[in-house]
């Protein structure tokens, strides 16, 4: 008959102090009740809307109790909604959760803060109806579209097709904001963390990432020109290029340009932090693949992109005046561009660095520990870009090499690794002709072999000659470049001259039909034999 | 023995099959009988009295009335038939003398409804003629169906069980089918043959809406006064008009109604663009006609005037293109507490009506500035119990007026901003003086919570409205109420003056607006359309239109002349607590309590209305102009200034569910 059924009824007599109430009585008394509930609920929710509230609260219920001249009900008043929980194992029984307090607790617990008073904050919620982006108004989401329908709707209003250019207005909402201030936080102070990483795969991944895209590049650009001396967040600024690259969501080109030249730097500049033990040489390396990277992605698109890299990184290679980290940093870069660059741009000018190089490597010639140090770097690059470049070319043309070197390799039994013993090889070499195994050029070898030693030290001179005449016999007998023989002959005193046909070897590298064995010939003859570490594992078997 | 039985039994089936009525018929019967054993005297008498016709009728109209808002207008549909059976009965048994009687008490009730039917049956003179009329007959053969929800089917049944209503429960079952459908009861507006309301069944409030409304401006406003001003100005402006550069001109014209302009050239251009502005607004209200003030009205201040006046000079002229800015008021730790708040004239005074019965005004115009002491505020502090505690160690920046004994419901300044009133649920509405800092006069004469209380736009003159179900016109000067505005039938929740104080609106819980004539006390308008309890009301500064907003987010336009619907505009999600119409009345601001402002386009809808005639007026829509979302504050309170600005306050309430 009524949602209040008679139990009910007979539990509240039980607790009020009636121990049996009659049934009839109940089921009188259930509709009653009902109505009652009713009418209270009814007027506290008037009291409700009436304190502008949309949650009814006790005070609600006890100004209708008091409405009606019913004494209100005590304790349950509070500022904040009631909190109800569920009975177990029924589904639409609640009861208040309501725990014993015990009264040592209250007395002893320290005196509650006073709750501050109220006040008024005055601010500008819309100013001639547009909302300012303040902190006390709520952020805008999403980015507001440009104002093309204004646009058009423009065009209509006048009837005349004047494309009125509106300021584009470029809102952030505020969780890329702090999204951004997140990473920015992350690469500045803490890139050693766990965290940055997972920073670095949000930056690779996530998809909503476009409209902060400007605020990163402009970021690092600012960044990688403040902080040189700072490797750790150089290091972490280009991470965070490398993941906005790698983002599939992202379309960076437009910010390439500004990009670059912070990637550069960052391969090029002539100190990265200001620590000696900052390992520097990392970060350019890095950062070298990073541009390369850039290159191959792009570089069908921006058709000058490589032009001006190149351009900027041979600058940086042929110029003496240059410090060593920055000719390593235009090695690397170069050399990250794949063998067509190193054939293009390297190798023709090899043999003039080696000769700037060599008096770094020496350790009599340079006595600053350093900068022998950073030397013998600029040659591993050196060494490690025309390696590439061979091995790419053996690739290319197995045929070749196998076939003029096996005669020359079976007898070699030594494999110098370490271009620094140099002297003691080329003694070695004195005593067994044969190993000079360069198929096509032998006078080349003895020539190169005079630049890198013997130019330097006149003793030299006469070991890299001696060395020279047997492996031009075996040049010969392979049956290319003939007139070498006349040629070293000639050439024997004029070391200078010799290193010009190296690099004349080398310069005709970028050609494609240049046979692999003179470029081998040529790059053997400027490192010995660490480059035979890039023939291919066949050739070395075969050599061994 | 056996009859007990059978007795039993017969009962016992009734109960099976539901057929509760006659169970109650039978009991009832079984009751008399047994008395009628006892006293059989009494029970010829009582029996044959047609007295118990009469009282069983008032009593189930009056239990009708006062039942339950949500079941009420169910309720009283069953009235009608138990009131024409109930004539038909007392026709039939020969009293006619009585029949005549219940039929001009109560014939009232019905009057708007049924009034044919009621004329036809006010001929009905004999039992023989009962007969003969084909309607009688009608009444008679058929049974009257009527819908009701299940809780309202059981109330009546608990009211006739309880009652021993024995005529009515016997009129009931004999001519009464009841269409008992679950759950809700039907909404007003759904009924198409609204028996219900007595009072809001749309007959009767087509027939109160054909009364008259002067909806007209006061004549002489400060506002025509400007306005001729400004023609004279013209006039000069035509006379000196000696193929001068615009600017010059717009600087004369200005020059001419300012006096002395000290401003640059620059700032001249500007001003002499929004008095064109002003020029053009005012003309727009001048299509009004004027009407003369039917109180006495107060006169106004010379100074204040002179305000009023460069206000309206300064005023910035909004559109739909032209939106306002909006400054807000964010009132911060509340702690829940904050019920109303209010915003004087220019935006210089806040008010805020807490629950802890305080009542607390912010100065604007002082916040930011180091607080400095008051000696005549403190002075005037405590007087008459009511303590007025102002900057009290220098480090509250409100003042608190303390009085009332009950959660404050409703708070308001007058028009120029030096008295304050606020309405409490102890009954009472207080003045308070803003430049004493002092409790004026406490207004006794509701006889419950006071929900609203509101200025009239020239001030003296306030209005009140209280869930005693009244609205009351009061006067500064006089503790008891000039008028007391009866028919609503539930609370009256929220009162709103007419322009030319000529008339008041009220909202209420029974989900009509009403519109009241303030000289004479009497409803000439009624507004039916909303479908839950009406909060807020607003009049548009020509006089022709008025806003009302409900619980469900629903806001109305309605055309006083009329007492038609332009348009329902549709876009809040919950309850509507405040509205506004901008000054010249070409947008509409509404407050809400799902955090945002939002602008509406007024002019557009009344362009269209003109052209068109107001027929299809339901068609166009307003338009929403723009949706200024807060910072999780619901908006309680929206004031355009004289210039145009629009203030919004609001309570902070982060979410604590």
């Amino acid at each position: 008959m009524s949602i209040v059924p008679k139990e009910t009824i007979e539990v509240i007599a039980q607790s009020v102090g009636i121990p049996s109430l009659g049934a009839d009585v109940a089921v009188a008394l259930a509709p009653d009740v009902e109505y009652r509930l009713r009418e209270i609920m009814q007027e506290s929710i008037k009291c409700m809307r009436h304190a502008k509230r949309t949650v009814l609260t006790a005070d609600d219920v006890d100004s209708a109790l008091g409405l009606r001249n019913v004494e209100p009900v005590y304790g349950f008043v509070s500022g904040d909604p009631l909190r109800f929980k569920r009975a177990v194992g029924h589904k639409d029984l609640f009861y208040l959760d309501d725990r014993e307090v015990d009264f040592k607790e209250i007395i002893e617990a320290p005196l509650p803060k006073a709750p501050l008073d109220t006040s008024v904050v005055a601010h500008w919620l819309a100013i001639e109806g547009v909302q300012p982006a303040i902190p006390e108004n709520p952020a805008i989401d999403a980015i507001v579209p440009p104002t093309e329908n204004k646009r058009s709707e423009h065009g209509k209003d006048d009837g005349l097709p004047v494309d009125v250019k509106l300021p584009v207005k470029h809102v952030l909402s505020r969780e890329l904001q702090m999204y951004f201030d997140k990473i920015a936080e992350l690469t500045m102070s803490r890139s050693d963390t766990s965290l940055f990483k997972e920073a670095l795969v949000s930056l690779a991944k996530d998809s909503g990432l476009h409209p902060l895209v400007p605020y990163f590049s402009y970021f690092i650009v600012d960044e990688v020109t403040r902080s040189l001396g700072d490797l750790p967040v150089l290091f972490a600024l280009m991470r965070v290029v490398q993941s906005l690259l790698r983002n599939p969501h992202i379309h960076i080109e437009p910010y390439l340009h500004q990009l670059m030249p912070s990637m550069i730097t960052c391969i090029v500049a002539k100190r990265l932090g200001h620590r000696l033990s900052d390992n520097h040489w990392e970060l350019r390396d890095f950062s070298a693949n990073l541009v390369a990277s850039v290159c191959r992605r792009f570089g069908h698109v921006y058709h000058n992109l490589q032009n001006r890299l190149t351009k900027t990184l041979i600058h940086a290679f042929l110029d003496p005046a240059k410090s060593l980290t920055q000719h390593y940093g235009a090695v690397q870069g170069i050399s990250a561009l794949g063998p067509s660059a190193i054939r293009l741009l390297l190798l023709p000018n090899l043999v003039t660095y080696m000769q700037l190089l060599e008096p770094e490597l020496q350790l009599e010639k340079q006595k600053n520990e350093m900068k022998r140090k950073e030397a013998w770097r600029v040659y591993g690059a050196l060494l490690c870009a025309a390696g590439k470049c061979l091995y790419d070319r053996l690739k290319l043309f197995p045929g070749l090499l196998s076939l003029s070197k096996r005669p020359l390799l079976r007898s070699n039994k030594r494999v110098l690794t370490n271009p620094n013993k140099r002297k003691s090889s080329a003694d070695l070499s004195s005593t067994q002709p044969p190993l000079k195994k360069m198929a096509t050029d032998a006078t080349a070898n003895s020539m190169a072999s005079a630049s890198m030693g013997g130019n330097m030290q006149g003793a030299m001179d006469g070991f890299s000659n001696q060395l020279a005449n047997p492996g031009m016999m075996q040049a010969s007998s392979s049956g290319q470049m003939v007139e070498s023989i006349p040629s070293a002959a000639i050439r024997r005193d004029q070391g200078s001259d010799l290193a010009q046909r190296v690099s004349a070897v080398l310069r005709q590298a970028w050609k494609e039909d240049q046979d692999t064995g003179h470029l081998l010939g040529s790059l053997y003859e400027v490192f010995g034999e660490a480059i035979f570490s890039f023939v291919q594992p066949p050739e070395i078997s075969l050599f061994v | 023995m056996e009859d007990e039985e059978m007795e039993k039994k017969v009962q016992q089936y009734l109960q099976r099959k539901g057929f509760r009525l006659t169970e109650l018929a039978l009991q009832e019967e079984r009751n008399r009988l047994s008395t009628s054993a006892n006293s059989d005297v009494a029970l010829a008498r009582s029996d044959n009295d047609p007295a118990r016709y009469h009282d069983g009728y008032s009593r189930l109209r009056t239990w009708a009335y006062s039942s339950l808002d949500q079941y009420k207008h169910e309720l009283l549909r069953v009235l009608y038939p138990v009131f024409i059976h109930i004539f038909m009965d007392l026709v039939a048994e020969g009293h006619m003398q009585e029949a005549r009687s219940f039929f001009h008490t109560f014939r009232e009730d019905h009057e708007v409804m049924h009034s044919r039917d009621l004329q036809k049956l006010e001929g009905v003179l004999s039992p023989s003629h009962l007969e003969e009329m084909e309607l009688a007959r009608s009444f008679r053969k058929n049974k009257f169906k009527i819908k009701l929800c299940e809780y309202s089917y059981e109330l009546l049944l608990q009211y006739l069980q309880k009652t021993q209503a024995l005529v009515v429960l016997g009129v009931i079952n004999e001519h009464i089918t009841f269409e008992v459908s679950a759950g809700q009861p039907s909404l007003i507006s759904d009924d198409a043959d609204v028996v219900a309301l007595i009072g809001t069944s749309k007959d009767l409030a087509k027939q109160i809406n054909q009364k008259e409304v002067h909806w007209g401006l006061l004549e002489d406003s400060v506002e025509e006064r400007m306005e001729k001003a400004l023609a004279e100005s013209d006039k000069i402006e035509a006379e000196s008009k000696d193929a001068d550069a615009e600017d010059n001109k717009k600087r004369n014209a200005e020059g001419g109604k300012q006096g002395a302009s000290l401003k640059k050239a620059k700032k001249d251009k500007l001003v002499g663009a929004t008095g064109k502005n002003v020029r053009t607004e005012t003309s727009m209200v001048s299509v009004a006609p004027r009407v003369k003030p039917e109180l006495t009205l107060p006169a106004t201040p010379v100074e204040v005037e002179q305000s009023i006046l460069e206000d309206l000079r300064n005023r910035a002229q909004l559109s739909s293109v032209a939106l306002p800015s909006v400054s807000f008021y964010t009132f911060v730790n509340t702690h829940n507490g904050l019920n109303c708040s209010s915003i004087s004239h220019d935006g210089s005074l806040v008010v805020g009506g807490f629950s802890d019965s305080s009542v607390k005004v912010w100065d604007m115009s002082k916040i930011g500035q180091p607080a400095k002491m008051s000696s005549s505020q403190s002075e005037n502090g405590s007087s008459q119990g009511e303590r007025i505690s102002t900057l009290d160690e220098g480090k509250r920046t409100y003042t608190l007026f303390q009085g009332h004994s009950g959660p404050v419901y409703s708070a308001a300044f007058s028009p120029f901003g030096d008295f304050l009133l606020s309405s409490s649920s102890d009954s009472t509405i207080r003045l308070w003086s803003t430049k004493l800092n002092a409790n004026l006069v406490c207004y006794k004469g509701h006889n419950y919570p006071v929900w609203d209380v509101q200025f009239s736009p020239v001030g003296h003159y306030f209005a009140s409205a209280s869930h005693d179900r009244t609205a009351r016109i009061w006067s500064m000067d006089k503790i008891q109420p000039l008028r007391i505005m009866a028919g609503h039938l539930s609370d009256v929740d929220c009162v709103q003056w007419h322009v030319n104080c000529n008339y008041i609106a009220t909202g209420s819980s029974d989900k009509t607006v009403r519109l009241w004539d303030v000289q004479t006390g009497e409803c000439i308008r009624m507004f039916i359309g909303h479908r839950s309890m009406v909060l807020s009301l607003a009049m548009s500064p020509d006089g022709r239109y008025m806003a009302s907003g409900d619980e469900d987010g629903t806001i109305m336009i309605w055309d006083l002349s009329t007492g038609r619907c332009v348009s329902p505009l549709l876009g809040h999600s919950s309850c509507v607590w405040t509205l506004a119409f901008s000054c010249e009345g070409a947008l509409l601001a509404s407050g809400s309590a799902d955090c945002t402002v939002k602008l509406w386009d007024v002019a557009s809808s009344t362009k269209t209305l003109k052209t068109e005639d107001v027929k299809g007026s339901s068609a166009n829509r307003l338009r929403l102009l723009k949706a200024l979302p807060t910072k999780s504050t619901p908006v309680y309170s929206l004031r355009f200034s004289r210039r145009n600005l629009l203030f919004a306050s609001g309570a902070l309430s982060l979410s604590s569910s």
